[in-house]
């Protein structure tokens, strides 16, 4: 009887885990067509949905084709399409960087952005674009994302050791070393911009936090194995990750190696990030935002922040993407600009009440 | 059989020795206490053990095996830590930190088995935390927090178990029942335990064991009974202490003296007449004051001799529950002679020490200043039929000086008088019986 009320409070868990995962799906669903709608040109939810329904076969039949105008579906499956997809992956990655991060340094403040690895993966990328590829097409993938990888891994390395103080990653220093980096980095893209003149307007456009308009289905193509394997790895160590939140040597006496576990995840945020940053440019703000939100209405167990985080970083994204596309008019904001707006009053809320939340 | 051996282990903060040649055993079922003063290494040697800090020298086996080499998840499976810091930072409930403990069991891509819950069900039952299941750790009180870290150490199923401090956090009723239930395990599954322990009267009662250090260095390790006496303890914490076996309990206990301040020798000597405890207080105030003090005749096993010995103090002794002989008499006649002031405390007389009193007459006619401490009437300590009141009242008649009390003795002693005799509870006939019942056979 004991042993069932154990069981009963354990499979009341699991299975509240899981509607909110059916939950947030439906929801990234919903968010991925509602945004669909949104643009210059305007098309109804009825043609989208025909658009859609038309390629399915069973439903084919039930389908009156002329409903559907081959110039929307042209931008809706080769323009948009791609657009919302390349949204919802690089939030979701964001995020999980975010939360990789936050876990190893223990520390709330701690996403891509912040730590200087995004701009470490820009970097790497411009001068791929420049010296190695032979043109400045954003979709020479695989060298760049493997040069944008180890920029950003080594950024990351840098960073922290600069603020390490003793054993410990203090808030503030890791804050003042990231603000260092990214300085740093963007005297180094500007000098590559100028270096690179007219031929890299593309990329002018992609680095200033930019980066979903023109996306074609290659880019998301390239994004999809580091996303994969940045979601499952990350949710391998998710048990590693909440012993760690209990302390390095508490999380040790528990059987965790922290070394390597911190090694590992710090390569994969940096291996992730790298891949977002080469088709989306440099978006700050969601692995801070979205982790921090996710922590407050779940807890702090990464079995379901990892998850959590990242289709709740999709969403966000995906709708911050459509805001950019629509807030101005025919012009479009650069995304980066609105995660900024929004990330920015998060960020000082988490910095003044850090002494409540991580302990560091 | 489980063995943890440590060889020559030196562990250095820097450049700093904080840890110099440390050698041990513990095997299955021992119960280990390290004790020793602050900065004497404590934590640092169970944070050697528990493989945060590596010696720069020596070796730390398990079973043979190098803890250092060891993978840390199998590690994790022998051994758990209960830190002195317990604070979570982080809202898991108190069942996800118990089973945190279940990690080194689990494979990585596992969630939590029925067996896991069952065992982490076991322990916080042990731990008296399952109804705490459900909260948050952070909001838990240091003690309850606690008692859910000790379930997670549990939860482990270690082979050794490692407490720094852990009592830091409990409060008393809290502390017995998790040290009886280590014990408990200690004694039923081979668990051992070792835990640096501040309090040594906890250890006493606990420990079947100790390693006791003292500047870096292992000053003395071994079983209780051995390692914690007044002599160790005070050689290695300045104290003066009584350690004795309590008769409930079964365990040793000690009690700790205020420390002796430095005394400005005054060149006066004073012998006590007392016995049955009375002459306890004045033997280590006087001490203390700076006078060299001698006793007798005591019989051996009275609380009296037994301070005597404790401080050092020239008695003359008779064994137990006999009358004094002729030897003793002597002896402590020869003693009186060589003090400058003779003290009769307000003890008992029976016909057993009777003689005491014919001696301090002997003295005083030697011309002997002596006083007479009358806090009780004698009429209530005299079991000699009258005896010993006249006696006495001998004594006055020829000189003698009556005082009420030890502090006005002190005072007219010409000493410092702090902390006031009057404030104690009279030590009298009951304090007679008490200190009988006090006194184990084993004692000297």
């Amino acid at each position: 009887m004991a042993d069932n009320k154990v069981e009963n409070a354990y499979s009341k868990r699991s299975s509240r885990w899981k509607l909110i995962l059916v939950a947030l799906v439906i929801g990234l669903f919903a968010t991925l067509f509602v945004s669909l709608n949104i643009g210059y040109k305007s098309i109804s939810f009825v043609e989208i949905f025909n658009m859609f329904a038309r390629r399915i076969l069973f439903l084919k039949p039930y389908i009156d084709a002329s409903s559907v105008n081959l110039y929307d579906e042209k931008i809706i499956l080769l323009i948009r399409l791609p657009r919302v997809f390349a949204g919802a992956l690089v939030g979701a990655t964001l995020a999980t960087a975010g939360v990789l991060y936050q876990g190893v340094f223990r520390n709330a403040m701690a996403d891509s952005f912040v730590l200087g690895a995004s701009a470490g993966a820009s970097v790497g990328y411009t001068l791929v674009a420049l010296y190695l590829g032979s043109s400045v097409s954003l979709f020479t993938l695989g060298y760049g994302q493997a040069i944008a990888f180890l920029f950003a891994l080594v950024t990351t390395l840098v960073v922290i050791s600069i603020s390490r103080v003793g054993s410990k990653i203090p808030v503030t220093t890791v804050l003042l070393a990231g603000i260092i980096a990214n300085i740093f980095l963007s005297a180094i893209l500007t000098i590559l911009q100028l270096k690179a003149g007219k031929s890299l307007t593309g990329i002018v456009a992609w680095l200033s936090g930019g980066g979903f308009s023109n996306i074609a289905w290659a880019s998301v193509y390239a994004i999809i194995p580091a996303f994969v394997v940045g979601i499952i790895v990350s949710y391998f160590f998710s048990r590693d990750l909440n012993m760690l939140s209990l302390g390095d040597e508490t999380a040790s006496h528990l059987g965790v190696n922290t070394e390597r576990v911190r090694i590992i995840l710090l390569a994969l945020g940096a291996l992730i990030t790298g891949a977002v940053v080469s088709i989306s440019g440099i978006i700050g703000f969601v692995g801070l935002i979205i982790p921090h939100m996710v922590r407050l209405m779940i807890g702090p167990d990464h079995r379901i922040l990892i998850p959590t985080s990242a289709i709740m970083g999709a969403i966000f994204l995906v709708l911050c993407d459509a805001l950019a596309r629509v807030a101005t008019g025919a012009s479009e904001l650069p995304v980066g600009v609105i995660t900024a707006l929004i990330g920015t009053p998060v960020f000082i809320f988490l910095l003044r009440r850090r002494k409540t939340s991580y302990s560091l | 059989m489980v063995l943890l051996n440590l060889g020559g282990v030196e562990c250095r903060y820097g450049s700093v020795k904080i840890l110099e040649d440390v050698n041990f055993v513990a095997k299955e079922g021992d119960f280990v206490g390290i004790l020793g003063p602050n900065g004497s290494g404590k934590t640092t040697l169970l944070r050697s053990i528990s493989r945060t800090l590596k010696p720069t020298k020596g070796a730390i086996l398990l079973d043979n095996k190098d803890i250092y080499r060891m993978k840390s998840v199998e590690l994790a499976r022998q051994m758990a830590v209960v830190p002195q810091d317990n604070t979570i930072g982080f809202s898991f409930s108190a069942m996800d930190v118990v089973l945190m403990g279940r990690n080194p069991h689990m494979k990585r891509f596992q969630m939590e088995s029925e067996s896991d819950l069952t065992i982490a069900k076991k322990v916080m039952e042990m731990t008296r935390t399952w109804d705490l299941r459900q909260r948050s750790v952070s909001e838990l009180s240091g003690g309850e927090r606690q008692r859910v870290i000790i379930a997670r150490a549990l939860a482990q199923q270690p082979k050794i178990l490692l407490l720094d401090e852990p009592m830091t956090y409990l409060d008393i009723i809290n502390q017995l029942e998790v040290m009886d239930l280590v014990k408990d395990l200690c004694a039923k599954t081979g668990l051992i335990v070792l835990a640096v322990i501040h309090d040594l009267n906890l250890a006493a009662r606990y420990c079947s064991s100790a390693l006791l250090l003292k500047d870096s260095r292992v000053y003395v390790a071994g079983k209780l009974e051995d390692v914690l006496t007044s002599d160790h303890i005070k050689r290695v914490f300045h104290v003066d202490a009584i350690v004795r076996k309590h008769l409930v309990t079964n365990s040793f206990y000690v009690i700790p003296l205020s420390p002796r301040k430095a005394p400005i020798a005054r060149g006066c000597s004073i012998h006590l007449i007392c016995g049955a405890g009375t002459g306890t207080w004045l033997m280590k105030v006087l001490l203390d004051e700076g006078y060299s003090v001698t006793t007798g005749v005591l019989n051996v096993l009275d609380a009296d001799f037994e301070t005597s010995e404790l401080l050092k103090i020239p008695a003359v002794s008779e064994s137990p529950f006999s009358p004094i002989s002729e030897k003793a008499d002597k002896a402590n006649l020869d003693l009186m002679r060589k003090a400058s002031r003779i003290i009769i405390t307000s003890a008992p007389f029976g016909l057993g020490n009777l003689q005491n009193l014919i001696a301090a007459k002997e003295a005083l006619k030697n011309g002997i200043p002596t006083y007479i401490v009358d806090e009780v009437p004698i009429q209530k300590r005299d079991f000699t039929d009258g005896k010993a009141a006249k006696l006495l009242a001998e004594l006055v008649e020829k000189g003698a000086i009556v005082v009420k009390n030890g502090s006005e003795m002190l005072s007219i002693l010409n000493a410092s008088n702090k902390t006031g005799y009057a404030m104690r509870e009279p030590i009298g006939i009951q304090g007679h019986i008490r200190a009988r019942a006090d006194n184990s056979p084993t004692g000297n």
